[in-house]
């Protein structure tokens, strides 16, 4: 495989995709869950760029990437917004501590 | 083409959310709390109110024939017979949920909020059921996410609902992302990702079949933490339990739905694999079903069991659709899509039903508690009313005759039987034993209202407001009368039914 561009950027995505769902999976931190959702987003919004080249639909590859960062920002202001309660409310951000809720 | 009333029915409500936001806001005063907290609920029923007069008149074009579509640049709305279905039963449930949680949410902090989240959210899930390409239809269930944690984490000084938004959260965002993976594995594949565009390609391809097999693995996986499939349903519990009541109806009785529809609709692009898709949703069905009674059966808390048994009805559904993609029987898609309207029916009923009575027995005062069943003991005789309602939302859940439940149940049954496939038949048999087993976990609860000494909390209980009586009373009225004539629903459900087979291209 050689180096060419394109065999760069799909490097990239599947090593952000790799590195995000290791963490998913090693994750416990609130805010470090939040982070790694974020590195797995920057896969998808290079996917998306790249799916749009490959297909000869740059355009629209480009302007779906461009709503995921939109969007993805909302949920990570979310996520951010309920880590600081969850913080306050239990003075952790350990996840399996916060398992409470059962069966 | 009457484009107006369409687009009316999408943004009425979206638009309508920051002002009842600002009502709110503006003027927060301590003294004119009370007045204040009138204004929003007043404009929040307003804006739903009038969201139906468009959706009449787009009823109303479309049994003219109209084809009724709206384009801006590449983002294509369009009506169809499985919109005006959700558009319905997002209407009706989210009117009444408005009218019930005026007592219910007053004098909340941030009353405010809840009304702009929700009718945000009622705006987004009508849109969602129009979306016309696959993007567009990511970006409504993302934003239709979005409100939904907000409101299951509203209670934020409660752990429990803090901890219920959290685990929603973390499991919805990562089903959001694989829904993407696959969007961008269908844009690489078929260069467009309108959903026309997308079936012409999808059938002229000569891609390896494996790719769109890959994609709708990707959207089942995503779409499924949303509809609750049995292994990715952990969420569901905890959040339809920990939300204000009137979210917990929304939540049960039209989100898993609409996330069943955008999964219907993504599926539906990758033509020429509906089978392998009727089996999946067969399988999962079953699992469901079986797995959301189990459950249920051990439950201790009012809304947790009722959140499990919203488990096994996506089960129902998913056999009703099963049933439509593998045989091509038009009337399973036909139950399967009654169900969903009378299951919003009826899970509304109770939650709205058992959110009476925590707001009666437990929150009046000051209590969050979660409401046990023993808590419901002898409550027929000091609130007839909303005990009455209860019971025939819980009964009709359990698919009792004549009632809602038992007419959408016999609809998916008699199409089991259509088909005439011998495991198919088999499964219609399991589904019937797994129907009267949820009346072990519904009935005792009847009996026990309505037969038990009362409990400590409902001799120490409030009475019930006529506000929220209101919405009880109609909603128990149409779980009733719908069991008696069934086929008034058939003008919607049919062309659902028939754009859902045309999609999927049997």
């Amino acid at each position: 495989m050689s180096l060419t561009p394109l065999n760069i950027v799909l490097f990239g995505i599947v090593a952000l995709f790799g590195v995000g769902f290791y963490g998913l999976l090693i994750t416990r931190n609130l805010i470090k869950f939040v982070m790694v959702l974020q590195i797995l987003i920057k896969g998808v919004v290079l996917a998306l760029v790249f799916a749009g080249k490959l297909s000869g639909n740059l355009g629209l590859g480009q302007s779906t990437a461009a709503t995921v960062i939109v969007a993805d920002t909302i949920v990570a202001v979310v996520g951010l917004a309920l880590a600081v309660q969850v913080r306050r409310r239990f003075g952790t951000l350990d996840v399996p501590k916060i398992s409470t809720l059962r069966g | 083409m009457d484009l107006l009333s369409f687009f009316g029915m999408i943004s009425l409500p979206l638009i309508s959310s920051p002002f009842v936001y600002l009502s709110g806001r503006l003027g927060a005063h301590e003294a004119v709390l009370h007045r204040r907290s009138y204004v929003v609920r007043g404009f929040a029923l307003l804006a739903i109110l009038s969201a139906w007069v468009p959706f009449v008149r787009t009823v109303t074009a479309f049994m003219a024939g109209e084809t009724q579509e709206f384009m801006i640049e590449t983002i294509l709305l369009q009506v169809d017979g499985i919109s005006l279905l959700v558009a319905g039963t997002v209407l009706t449930l989210g009117t009444l949920v408005i009218l019930f949680s005026g007592p219910y949410m007053a004098g909340e902090a941030g009353e405010e909020k809840y009304y702009a989240m929700l009718l945000a959210m009622i705006g987004v899930m009508i849109g969602l059921a129009c979306a016309g390409d696959l993007f567009n239809l990511w970006v409504w269930f993302e934003a239709m996410a979005v409100s939904s944690y907000l409101l299951v984490a509203f209670y934020r000084e409660q752990a429990a609902s803090l901890e219920a938004g959290m685990k929603y959260l973390i499991q919805s965002a990562i089903g959001s992302v694989l829904v993407l993976v696959g969007i961008a594995l269908v844009l690489a594949n078929a260069g467009t990702l309108d959903m026309a565009g997308v079936r012409a390609a999808v059938a002229g391809s000569d891609v390896n079949r494996w790719v769109w097999l890959g994609a709708g693995a990707l959207f089942i996986v995503g779409f499924g933490v949303k509809v609750a499939f049995v292994p990715l349903h952990t969420w569901l519990p905890d959040a339809h339990s920990q939300a204000p009541s009137g979210i917990s109806a929304m939540l049960s009785g039209v989100v898993i739905e609409v996330g069943l529809i955008a999964m219907l609709r993504a599926l539906s692009v990758l033509t020429g694999l509906g089978e392998s898709w009727g089996v999946l949703f067969l399988t999962f069905g079953a699992l469901n079903i079986v797995y959301g009674n189990l459950l249920a059966l051990r439950q201790t808390h009012v809304k947790r069991m009722l959140a499990f048994s919203s488990l096994s009805h996506v089960g129902y559904m998913l056999m009703g659709l099963g049933i439509a993609l593998t045989s091509n029987v038009e009337l399973g898609a036909q139950g399967a899509f009654f169900h969903l309207f009378t299951h919003m029916l009826m899970k509304g009923l109770a939650f709205l039903a058992v959110g009476a009575l925590l707001y009666a027995l437990f929150l009046q005062n000051d209590s969050h508690a979660p409401l046990a069943i023993s808590d419901l003991a002898g409550a027929a005789k000091k609130y007839p009313l909303v005990a009455f309602g209860l019971s025939a939302a819980l009964l009709g859940l359990g698919g009792l005759p004549p009632l809602a439940g038992f007419m959408s149940k016999w609809q998916i049954f008699v199409a089991g039987f259509e088909s005439q496939s011998g495991w198919i038949m088999a499964l219609m048999v399991f589904m019937a034993f797994n129907s009267v087993l949820s009346l072990a976990y519904y009935a005792p609860l009847v009996n026990l209202m309505y037969r038990g000494s009362p409990s400590q909390a409902v001799t120490a209980g409030k009475p019930v407001s006529a506000a929220i009586s209101l919405p009880i009373l109609l909603m128990t009225l149409a779980v009733i009368l719908l069991g008696f004539f069934p086929q008034v629903m058939n003008w919607i459900t049919r062309p659902a039914a028939q754009s859902l087979l045309a999609f999927f291209g049997n």
